[in-house]
């Protein structure tokens, strides 16, 4: 394996024995002809082997899906990951090698993929009930927990929209998948995050003015 | 209405600072360059992904692995 100078392209001799990476893959990939044909199977080689990684990573979460599964998985994730890919492929800047910034869209569509099939016979419903605490190891522990889980469950329903609270009991508590949650929602992963974080942000604002600010940044502390 | 009972970490996580704001776009698009700078750069600091990353699980799992496949290539 080795490497050019300016976009920094890898050469790998693997896969098909005649063929190897191509020198600029931009522009191999962008012009028609026998450099495309062989610059996409190539790709395409990359993309499976980045999705069969993270399926892999993940496996556990789809309840020990056999080799077969966990191929059939891995290919139908290369195969979305191409299409983002390429339609992105413009946006290419060099800035980092391309086969690391090609790996991103595989790995992003394999766990995609694979939360949604973990949770597709799972029911995910969206309600704002109130916040109680675990109890802790300690009575001390827990008594400080307590006052703390109090503060952030008025916070939560006084400072929060309707909306914004289901969201951030949704994916915290219940720990919904964000890409699961975006699919059954019918909105993205981006959007979701941003309604988190807009409720951290209203949530850390309603402690302060409360006085609990630094029991929060305390438990942060001790939890890290 | 359902009472919830929540662990200490979820209220952590409830209660988390995500400043300075960063969307998991963002965070896609600069995920392989950030990858890249870890693996040359050990002491590489990005804050906004950093943040971004104790914050968001989905984020951090994917740059995890990234991470973790491109150290195999090398």
């Amino acid at each position: 394996m080795t490497t050019t100078g300016g976009d920094e392209l890898t050469h790998r001799t693997t896969g098909t024995a005649a063929e190897t990476d191509p020198e600029d893959w931009v522009l191999a990939l962008s012009i028609e002809g026998p450099e495309q044909d062989v610059a996409l199977r190539r790709l395409h080689g990359l993309l499976i082997r980045a999705s069969r990684h993270q399926v892999l990573r993940m496996r556990a979460q789809l309840g020990g899906a056999d080799a077969a599964r966990v191929e059939e998985l891995a290919n139908q994730s290369a195969d979305e990951a191409m299409v983002a890919l390429l339609a992105k492929l413009h946006t290419f800047e060099g800035r980092s090698r391309f086969t690391t910034w090609a790996y991103k869209f595989a790995i992003l569509q394999a766990a995609t993929e694979v939360r949604r099939q973990a949770w597709r016979s799972r029911e995910v419903t969206l309600d704002d009930g109130e916040v109680t605490v675990d109890r802790g190891p300690s009575v001390e522990q827990y008594a400080e927990a307590a006052d703390l889980g109090r503060a952030v469950s008025r916070a939560i329903h006084q400072a929060l929209t309707p909306h914004q609270r289901r969201i951030m009991l949704a994916l915290v508590v219940d720990q919904v998948p964000i890409d699961v949650l975006a699919q059954r929602l019918g909105t993205s992963r981006n959007a979701l995050y941003k309604t988190l974080h807009d409720a951290r942000v209203r949530t850390r604002a309603h402690l302060a003015a409360a006085g609990h600010l630094r029991a929060v940044t305390v438990s942060e502390g001790v939890d890290r | 209405m359902n009472q919830r009972r929540v662990s200490r970490e979820a209220l952590r996580a409830m209660t988390l600072d995500t400043q300075p704001w960063l969307s998991c776009d963002e965070c896609f698009d600069r995920m392989d360059t950030y990858v890249e700078r870890l693996l040359t750069e050990p002491d590489h600091t990005d804050v906004a992904m950093t943040t971004h990353l104790n914050a968001c699980t989905a984020c951090a799992e994917e740059t995890d692995s990234l991470l973790a496949l491109i150290r195999s290539d090398h």
